[in-house]
């Protein structure tokens, strides 16, 4: 009796035992956060070329350890005029306009691997914008000679899809770099078929229906909470399946005949 | 011992190098002129006829013509004035000398950012004299830069 009493209470503690190993190893306190950011490609970008100008800013809040909502909101101030040979303008447009992008993000990595820190996500967001434009010179030279005309400003809103795969990286205590790439897909330019916009606030070339881009993000992430995640624990068929390649290998005591 | 670079900082920095081959700049490539396209037919039989011999040109234009005694390859080209609601051609099938007046109206079309605009037109009527052209029927008023027939010329 007492033997079995014994075995019961062995039983017991390294139940327990197993209980609270499990719970150490497979738990993870994942830090939810709220991240707030600037885009660091449209500023650095005015260096070098200083007829555009784009401000963007950035925030991201976590609703789970795998989807966080985005808003996304910018200022773009652009011009551009393009010759044909140095003497002859063919156009000048100039454009000016607010734009915002919402949507969410998936990240694909775990939560363990994650830990609030890591992120390679692909994301979807639907577009706004609303800009003016103008085009102060049209050229348009054929057969019968030069002919010139003008754009007067004109007030629109634009609405586009945006496809956004990326990655960041935490790289100090909450401070995070990252960039995506972006496909985005007109939906409506807001000018008709004819006068398609040359640029689009928050989109970029309107002239084409689909309009590559990529975004340079430093965010700041501030933590509001954190969840406690169970990762369930993976199956073991590795050493299984290393037994079923080689059953008569080895003999029981390991030696090979 | 040696450190490796996280992956992480690798991806991060890789970014940099897309950012830099976003900004390449192409060139034009696409139609950027809007020509009216004409064909010629026979009045008789309806069947597509290419005249032995075509002049053409602007009036006031004689000495910069659009075609020169030339032997077509269909459709003929046209090119309206942007600057006015009409232009004048004078024809010249096979020795016999016609003019032609279309009457429309244009707008501004973006072609690409890179080829810019082009003007696009509507035709509302086209004159015609009759002395090697029997009539003229119009196929698609909207004349732009995709091919495709605009008029038939019967002579």
């Amino acid at each position: 009796m007492e033997r079995i009493s014994g075995y019961i209470i062995s039983a017991l503690l390294g139940l327990i035992c197993f209980t609270v190993r499990a719970n150490a190893q497979d738990t993870v306190q994942f830090p939810m956060k709220i991240r707030f950011g600037i885009e660091a490609a449209g500023s650095a970008k005015y260096f070098y070329e200083k007829d555009r100008v784009n401000f963007e800013g950035y925030f991201n809040i976590d609703l789970s350890e795998k989807y966080s909502f985005v808003f996304i909101a910018g200022r773009s101030d652009y011009s551009y005029a393009r010759y044909r040979d140095t003497s002859f303008l063919m156009y000048d447009y100039r454009t000016k306009g607010t734009y915002f992008r919402t949507g969410f993000d998936v990240n694909l990595l775990k939560p363990e691997k994650s830990q609030g820190k890591y992120s390679v996500s692909v994301g979807i967001r639907y577009g706004l914008s609303h800009f003016t434009y103008e085009i102060p010179t049209i050229t348009h030279k054929n057969y019968w000679g030069k002919y010139h005309t003008s754009v007067s400003s004109t007030d629109e809103w634009a609405h586009f899809f945006e496809f956004t795969p990326g990655v960041r990286a935490e790289i100090t205590k909450n401070l995070s770099l990252g960039w995506a790439v972006s496909i985005r897909k007109i939906i409506d330019a807001g000018t008709g078929q004819h006068l398609k916009p040359v640029y689009l606030p928050g989109y970029g070339n309107g002239s084409k229906s689909f309009s590559p881009g990529i975004s340079y993000y430093i965010i700041w992430s501030i933590p509001f909470k954190t969840k406690r995640i169970i990762i369930l624990p993976e199956e073991e068929e590795e050493d299984e399946g290393d037994l079923q390649q080689n059953p008569g290998d080895s003999t029981p005591d390991g030696f090979r005949q | 011992m040696r450190r490796s670079v996280p992956g992480f900082v690798v991806i991060i920095i890789s970014g940099f190098y897309l950012l830099l081959c976003s900004c390449l700049e192409v060139a034009c490539v696409d139609e950027t002129e809007a020509y009216v396209k004409a064909n010629f037919y026979s009045y008789s039989d309806g069947q597509m006829i290419i005249p032995d011999s075509l002049t053409l040109y602007g009036i006031n234009m004689e000495s910069d013509k659009i075609y020169n005694k030339a032997i077509i390859t269909p459709p003929v080209l046209l090119p309206l004035r942007d600057s006015t609601y009409y232009s004048t051609f004078i024809i010249i099938i096979n020795g016999v000398t016609d003019t032609l007046e279309f009457r429309y109206w244009s707008y501004p079309h973006l072609v690409t950012k890179e080829c810019g605009y082009t003007f696009y037109h509507h035709i509302d009527t086209v004159y015609h004299t009759k002395n090697a052209i029997d009539s003229i029927s119009k196929t698609d008023e909207n004349v732009t830069t995709i091919n495709g027939e605009n008029f038939r010329i019967y002579y």
